[in-house]
């Protein structure tokens, strides 16, 4: 069964990466298809973890700001 | 009769015989042409319209590196752009996909039409309304859906529209397209297309060799792609042909 999703929230399952023919594709979640250069994809991994620390770090801040 | 298969089955909008004779009253030339030939370009004044007989026909935008996007696939009976006749100038390029007949009806016959005939004149505007529909499902397509859904989709949907031709018999059609065109359809590049194609044939919901699809598990494969053909208008089948399908 498929996980409720907020209308334009954001996802909460991971998209999948897989290696091909010598390039890299990002399957999901929902509308996301893409295909990267090994280097693209490094680039957009560091990126993404990268935004996720910063996004978790602001996540934090806003709860510690409710209480 | 080039007209044989313009509306067939379409849900309220089936021609009557002395509509079709109409049409192909209105028909000044038949064309047979090349594949991959452009009949349109985006920004050509255009005084005709072009109505599919045979063949598979598409609408694309490139981009400004000239990479494709196919915005519509035409199968025959489509009255593929039919649009340019209120619209004059189109924004995108008409081309054909394999060998194709062409029926050419001059915008002047249409008008005439218009100005005789209100009933068909409805069946015409529901014509262009039916590719705005399909248009729709497209941009569902490509919003919502992943690789492997995406080609599930459009082959579902091809399957659809083939079968309301009489080109498909529900579970194997031609189609003469490469895995570049899925590419361009899906907005996926062809290894990626390599990769989903694999997956459906693993699955056993869907075989693409030598121009020819065979839908081995129609149910799931439409599962797949979240396709419900209701936005194709399509009359229900006929229990004879639901037999024949069994």
């Amino acid at each position: 069964m498929s996980e409720p999703t907020p209308v334009n929230g954001p996802l909460s399952r991971a998209g999948v990466a897989t290696a091909e023919e010598g390039v890299v594709m990002l399957d999901g979640p929902d509308g996301v298809a893409v295909t990267m250069t090994p280097d693209a994809a490094a680039q957009t991994g560091h990126s993404l973890i990268s935004a996720a620390r910063a996004a978790k770090q602001q996540a934090g801040r806003e709860a510690g700001e409710d209480v | 009769m080039f007209t044989e298969r313009f509306l067939k089955d379409k849900r309220g909008a089936r021609l009557e015989p002395h509509e079709r004779a109409l049409i192909e009253a209105a028909i000044t030339e038949i064309r047979t042409l090349a594949p991959r030939t452009t009949v349109a370009h985006a920004g050509e004044p255009l005084d005709v319209s072009t109505l599919l007989v045979e063949g598979i026909m598409s609408r694309y935008i490139d981009d400004r590196r000239g990479l494709r996007q196919l915005v519509a696939v035409h199968v025959p009976g489509d009255f593929v752009d039919l649009h340019a006749f209120p619209l004059k100038i189109l924004d995108h390029d008409v081309a054909t996909m394999t060998a194709a007949t062409v029926a050419i009806v001059p915008h002047a016959r249409l008008e005439a039409i218009m100005h005789d005939q209100p009933e068909l004149t409805r069946k015409l505007w529901f014509s262009t309304l039916l590719d705005a529909a399909i248009h729709r499902a497209w941009l569902f397509r490509l919003g919502r859906l992943d690789a492997v859904g995406r080609v599930a989709h459009f082959l579902s949907e091809t399957n659809a529209r083939l079968m309301s031709a009489g080109l498909s018999d529900g579970r194997r059609f031609a189609l003469g397209l490469t895995q570049t065109d899925l590419s361009e359809i899906c907005g996926l590049t062809n290894v990626h297309v390599n990769r989903v194609m694999r997956q459906l044939r693993e699955e056993q919901l869907c075989i693409f060799r030598s121009s020819l699809v065979e839908i081995l598990d129609p149910v799931k494969l439409a599962a797949r792609g979240q396709f419900k053909p209701d936005y194709l208008y399509l009359d229900p089948p006929s229990p004879a042909s639901q037999e024949s399908q069994s």
